[in-house]
């Protein structure tokens, strides 16, 4: 069967006007060329609106999102339970010049869910939280460098960023010790060269990485980084923005096995409302309140009780196992396809957040080629990052979605036949 | 800060290099070559090496020492940068006999170089004389972003982020150039290669021209598809820092 292909004059309009009074268009990661809208012209610029496990963007096309905007999309768009939770909270005050008795909810809520969370501390963005852990970190260790890994994704400070990026002085990233994956002889040298100065360790559960690959912890990594870090007085950071809540309720440390000292969460605390937190042990408590953090919306109410209502809905559907779960059936439905048409479609990271890659090819061509002929169809896949399971994506959405990849498929497969396997 | 030497590279490997373009397709450039092959080493104290072999249907800019039958010596890097910008004069160290060809028509293929280099409205009116000009900036610079990628302290750190492989810079209906990039270390040939990484093509040479002169920043090129990018994107994300820089030394 064949699928019309949208159209989305719209969007481009819309963003011509936008380029005249926005710098890039569309500013930052959602603009198309941080998209890897490849070619620009099959993708759509703006949404219009959403519900559950879709957008519909100004040209009136309705999309399956596998992004979730890039994650907070836990439950569905518009889940009725979180806004009823949301618009009853509303009604009340939202950002007050108190806070709301909500803040102290979340914080028992978040305190009885996470493993290792002996407290909890609000703030925005993840940027917000992963920066915090990092300032606890010094300001519990007095020390100055922070290993993180290569690759790793905290944001967009200055810290985060890449030497050399525009904007970036050697300064903002002096004190950052950038070391591979999953390799704990690096640590080790580290530690040996500069243990007294390693305030702390930050690194996302797995290494999800955008344009490769997903690749989980070897065999007893974190529980000797575990180990290295409580022998050496470093404080363990898990930066769960992204994973947070899609392999385990509890933390993805758990899953994986490990007790950090700090974990961030934020993309799927609150089902899209605005608001991350930084949950930490006993031991760093005074830090936490110490370090000054704060922001004129972090204590605001509305998302404090959506991310209530979210948790709970979260617990009542086992949301984690539902998303692995439904991502295993996306995933195997989508290898399937992509072998009956003489391509390799490389899974990889968890199932309810997989990044996959066609590796007929090692320059993504083949995979961009797919994402976009899906996209253009109603599936919206990007090609560099990894995607997104909520809890409302119906069987029929995943029928649907490997009906439309069956024919991006064939479309690659058409166009590139020197590349198919033999 | 510009590193001089890095400047002198650019402007022999991907300014003056252009006097091979002129030789091929500038017909009114045919009239300055020399009647008799000759070949010019500019000998950059402190700085690059290279050799300009001209005859009369030719040109070919060669990096390093070949024999040569005038040689330009230059005491620094900055010195020849100034010569290139018209503001001083080389010391020549071998074959004065041959000094009248290069103060006339030597200086007269240079000022065509700089006029395409550095259009006026009239150029930009005529199709043939655009499309000269809009290919020679292409070239321009990507010879000079491998010098900036290889060669300036900025460019060296973006440039060993670079993957390994082949980026393919094209224009429809014109050119192409293909870099290789290779443990960090560019270098660049014209052409097309069979399987590049990553795409950088551009929908036409006014679009080209328009992206290079900045009137068409990128993200509305990319947003309209008159640029178009493709393939490995992390080869493009990690040149387009030294692109930058590139915009800086040429100006
Ligand atoms: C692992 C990780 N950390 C931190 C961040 C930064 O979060 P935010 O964009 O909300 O500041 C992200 C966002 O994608 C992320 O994936």
């Amino acid at each position: 069967m064949s699928h019309p292909v949208y159209k989305t004059d719209k969007s481009l309009e819309l963003f011509k006007r936008a380029l005249k009074v926005l710098p890039a268009g569309i500013p930052g990661h959602l603009g198309p060329v941080e998209s890897q809208f490849i070619p620009t012209r099959a993708f759509p610029f703006y949404a219009d609106r959403v519900k559950d496990s879709y957008f519909w963007d100004i040209d009136g096309n309705r999309y399956i999102d596998y992004m979730c905007a890039y994650g907070p999309n836990v439950l569905g768009y518009n889940n009725p339970v979180v806004e009823a939770a949301a618009a009853a909270q509303r009604e009340k005050g939202d950002c007050m010049a108190l806070p709301g008795r909500v803040q102290v909810e979340l914080a028992e809520l978040l305190v009885d869910t996470i493993e290792i969370a002996d407290w909890a501390y609000f703030m925005k963005n993840g940027n917000d939280a992963t920066s915090f852990a990092v300032m606890m970190a010094r300001a519990a260790t007095g020390r100055n460098k922070i290993i993180r890994i290569e690759g790793g994704y905290h944001g967009v400070a200055a810290w985060t960023q890449a030497a050399g990026r525009p904007g970036v002085t050697d300064a903002d990233v002096g004190h950052n010790i950038i070391l591979p994956w999953n390799d704990v002889a690096a640590f080790e040298r580290a530690i040996a060269e500069h243990g007294s100065d390693i305030a702390g360790f930050i690194a996302t559960p797995y290494d999800h990485r955008i344009f490769a690959d997903n690749q989980l912890p070897a065999e007893g990594y974190w529980q000797k980084i575990r180990q290295l870090c409580t022998a050496n007085g470093i404080v363990l950071i898990v930066d769960d923005v992204r994973c947070g809540f899609r392999l385990d309720l509890a933390g993805s440390a758990r899953y994986f096995g490990f007790k950090p000292d700090l974990a961030c969460y934020c993309k799927a605390i609150a089902n899209g409302y605005n608001i991350s937190t930084v949950v930490g042990i006993e031991a760093l408590r005074t830090a936490a309140a110490h370090v000054f953090y704060t922001g004129s919306y972090w204590s605001a109410a509305v998302p404090m009780a959506a991310a209530v209502a979210t948790i709970k809905e979260l617990q009542r559907l086992d949301g984690a196992n539902l998303m692995l779960a439904k991502g295993k059936a996306l995933t195997d439905g989508l290898v399937s396809a992509a072998a009956r048409h003489g391509l390799d479609l490389k899974i990889s990271g968890a199932e309810s957040m997989w990044y996959m890659r066609i590796t007929n090819d090692d320059s993504l061509m083949l995979q961009q080629e797919f994402c976009a002929e899906c996209t253009k169809r109603g599936v919206f896949f990007v090609s560099h990052h990894n995607h997104f399971i909520n809890t409302s994506l119906t069987d029929d959405d995943i029928r649907q979605t490997l009906e439309i990849a069956d024919e991006a498929f064939s479309i690659v497969a058409g166009r590139n036949p020197q590349r198919l396997n033999k | 800060m510009l590193d001089q030497s890095v400047l002198a590279r650019c402007n022999l490997f991907g300014v003056l290099k252009n006097i091979e373009y002129l030789a091929e397709h500038d017909p009114e450039s045919a009239a300055f070559l020399p009647e008799r092959p000759l070949s010019i080493r500019f000998a950059v104290h402190g700085g690059p090496l290279a050799t300009l072999r001209l005859n009369p249907a030719k040109a070919d800019m060669l990096a390093g020492r070949h024999p040569a039958t005038v040689v330009l010596g230059f005491a620094s890097p900055e010195h020849f940068n100034r010569m290139v910008s018209g503001k001083a004069n080389p010391i020549p160290l071998k074959g004065l006999h041959r000094l009248a060809y290069l103060t006339g028509p030597f200086g007269k293929l240079t000022k065509r170089l700089e006029g395409y280099l550095r259009p006026d409205e009239a150029t930009l009116r005529d199709p043939e004389r655009f499309r000269r000009s809009a290919e020679m900036t292409l070239y321009a610079a990507m010879f000079s972003l491998v010098e900036i990628a290889n060669g300036d302290p900025q460019g060296r750190r973006s440039a060993a982020r670079i993957p390994d492989g082949v980026l393919q810079v094209s224009v429809a209906g014109s050119v192409g150039v293909r870099i290789v990039a290779r443990g960090g270390q560019l270098s660049a040939t014209k052409g097309y290669d069979p399987d590049p990484r990553a795409l950088l093509h551009f929908a036409s040479l006014q679009a080209a021209a328009d992206i290079f002169s900045g009137k068409l920043d990128t993200y509305t090129a990319l947003a309209t598809g008159d640029l178009e990018m493709r393939g490995y994107i992390p080869m493009i994300d990690n040149i387009n820092p030294v692109l930058d820089l590139v915009a800086e030394y040429l100006k």
